[in-house]
């Protein structure tokens, strides 16, 4: 196992997406230290990878945790991003399988998906609140 | 001109509440708006203020179809966090109790579609097959819904006759290969209402990150069993349906020829059951910390991939508890298929998704 994680891991550096690669229950691990979710949403439709999910998570500190998750040849590849002001490019327009993703991430934890509208709530209701999953303190 | 019809979120073509408002041009279907979200229960929410013992319990509850699936990938995730990987018997049984699930849901959605297409016979010969498959369920694990059978570290409940559970198949696989799949290979009312409608092109499929049966059924080969094994599905032989068609009926055609795959692995998984225990040794509930870390689990539910993300602060309540249903992706499509389409093969296009809006709206 461990030798077809390194050879994967050689792949990977080979088809040009980075060194910092961790192998780690379950997923690849990647942080993206510039946020450029999507050049690397560009990248992984270049490679014929297939989108699976954003996964939010908020942070003690407040800050937003987005993990953008791509399956590249049987192999989940998860991209770590963060941001405080909680706003953060579109990939929609690119993948469109990211369109209900980034509607319930705006409707669980209020981030702007910029370069793109929220018009209609997804999970919720016109009218309810935003941030549901969010410490209550936090959501408005 | 253009008419509005508005199809739900309570309607008798629906299976479960969504909306699907369709933009028609006398009978035919110009475009399509789905709405979502009528069963949102905040699953995930409720998870990260409940113990890990508790969460088995509730994100079994996201589904009240494919509810092993749930608390299947929930403990694989907890599993990885604890390294406590269950012993071989164990993942034999969860194997079992999978496969079973799967053959359940794909009659179910085969007799629905049986309904919806018009041909009732068969709705109640997929009906009473699965029946069976639901005595088996609950010989097993004692209930016909929520099996309650995994634990973290393994199941709780041993198959003590896997010899009664291999009975059923041969009745199973026979009544599939020569009732099921014929009729809906070369029946004609079938093809009539079937071939060439709702078509959900390859591209298409690729684009709108479509799992499970919709995809295969798109030419899109992708099952999360064969490309990243979970349990001890490496060790069985089976193969992968896959048609190119992208029509409601090679959803069909995929479906019954899932169902063969799956009597072939759990022949294969009932005859070579490996003795031992069914759990491994883990902390007492009392004192149940999961160490900080996060992990991913991904299963091929009956429906398509199922992903489950958790993050541990270290302490008994998961800080995340991410869950991506295969429904949530597949739905989508519907916009897709119903494009160009008579209104009247509405209610059976959207229905050939094989959609679950317990598990999309969670």
């Amino acid at each position: 196992m461990t030798t077809l994680a390194e050879e994967f891991k050689t792949r990977l550096q080979h088809l040009g997406l980075g060194e910092e690669w961790e192998w780690k229950n379950g997923s690849w691990w990647k942080t993206l230290a510039d946020v450029d979710v999507r050049a690397v949403t560009a990248l992984m439709l270049a490679l014929g990878a297939r989108f699976v999910a954003i996964t939010a998570t908020e942070k003690p500190n407040k800050e937003i945790r987005l993990d953008y998750q791509w399956d590249l040849e049987g192999h989940l590849l998860s991209f770590i991003s963060t941001t405080s002001a909680r706003n953060i490019a579109t990939i929609a327009d690119l993948s469109p399988a990211a369109d209900w993703v980034e509607r319930e991430t705006h409707e669980y934890f209020l981030v702007e998906f910029t370069g793109r509208e929220h018009t209609r709530p997804l999970m919720t209701r016109a009218g309810d609140p935003l941030g549901i999953n969010l410490q209550k303190e936090v959501a408005q | 001109m253009s008419y509005r019809i508005p199809i739900g979120p309570y309607h008798p073509a629906l299976e479960e509440p969504y909306k699907l408002e369709l933009i028609c041009d006398g009978e035919t279907v110009r475009d399509a708006v789905m709405h979502v979200g009528f069963n949102f229960r905040g699953i995930e929410y409720l998870a990260e203020r409940r113990n890990y013992l508790q969460g088995i319990t509730l994100v079994e509850r996201v589904c009240g179809i494919c509810s092993n699936v749930h608390s299947l990938s929930f403990c694989h995730a907890v599993e990885q966090l604890m390294e406590t990987p269950p012993p071989d018997r164990a993942l034999y049984i969860r194997v079992i109790l999978a496969e079973l699930e799967r053959l359940h849901s794909h009659f179910l959605w085969a007799g629905v579609a049986s309904k919806l297409i018009g041909f009732k016979t068969l709705f109640m010969a997929c009906f009473m097959l699965r029946e069976k498959v639901m005595d088996a369920l609950s010989a097993i694990s004692g209930n016909r819904v929520n099996y309650g059978m995994n634990r973290i570290g393994g199941v709780n409940r041993d198959i003590a006759e896997p010899q009664a559970v291999l009975n059923i198949l041969d009745e199973m696989e026979r009544e599939i290969t020569h009732t099921v799949l014929p009729i809906f290979l070369e029946d004609r009312t079938v093809a009539s209402r079937c071939k060439g409608v709702g078509v959900l092109t390859k591209e298409q499929a690729i684009a709108m990150g479509a799992v499970g049966p919709l995809a295969r059924a798109s030419g899109v080969a992708q099952d999360i069993r064969k490309s990243a094994p979970y349990a001890v599905y490496d060790r069985f032989e089976f193969g992968v349906p896959v048609e190119t068609a992208g029509d409601v009926q090679a959803r069909l055609v995929v479906h019954a020829l899932e169902m063969v795959e799956s009597c072939r692995i759990l022949r294969q998984a009932l005859q070579t059951l490996p003795r031992g225990p069914i759990h491994a040794t883990v902390p007492p509930s009392a004192k149940f910390k999961v160490p900080a870390g996060t992990a991913v689990s991904r299963v091929e539910a009956p429906r398509g991939e199922v992903l489950y993300q958790i993050t541990s602060n270290g302490t008994d309540i998961p800080e995340r508890v991410r869950v991506r249903t295969p429904t949530f992706m597949n739905m989508a499509t519907v916009r897709f298929t119903v494009l160009g389409q008579e209104l009247a093969d509405s209610p059976l296009i959207q229905a050939s998704c094989d959609p679950c809006y317990s598990c999309t709206d969670r």
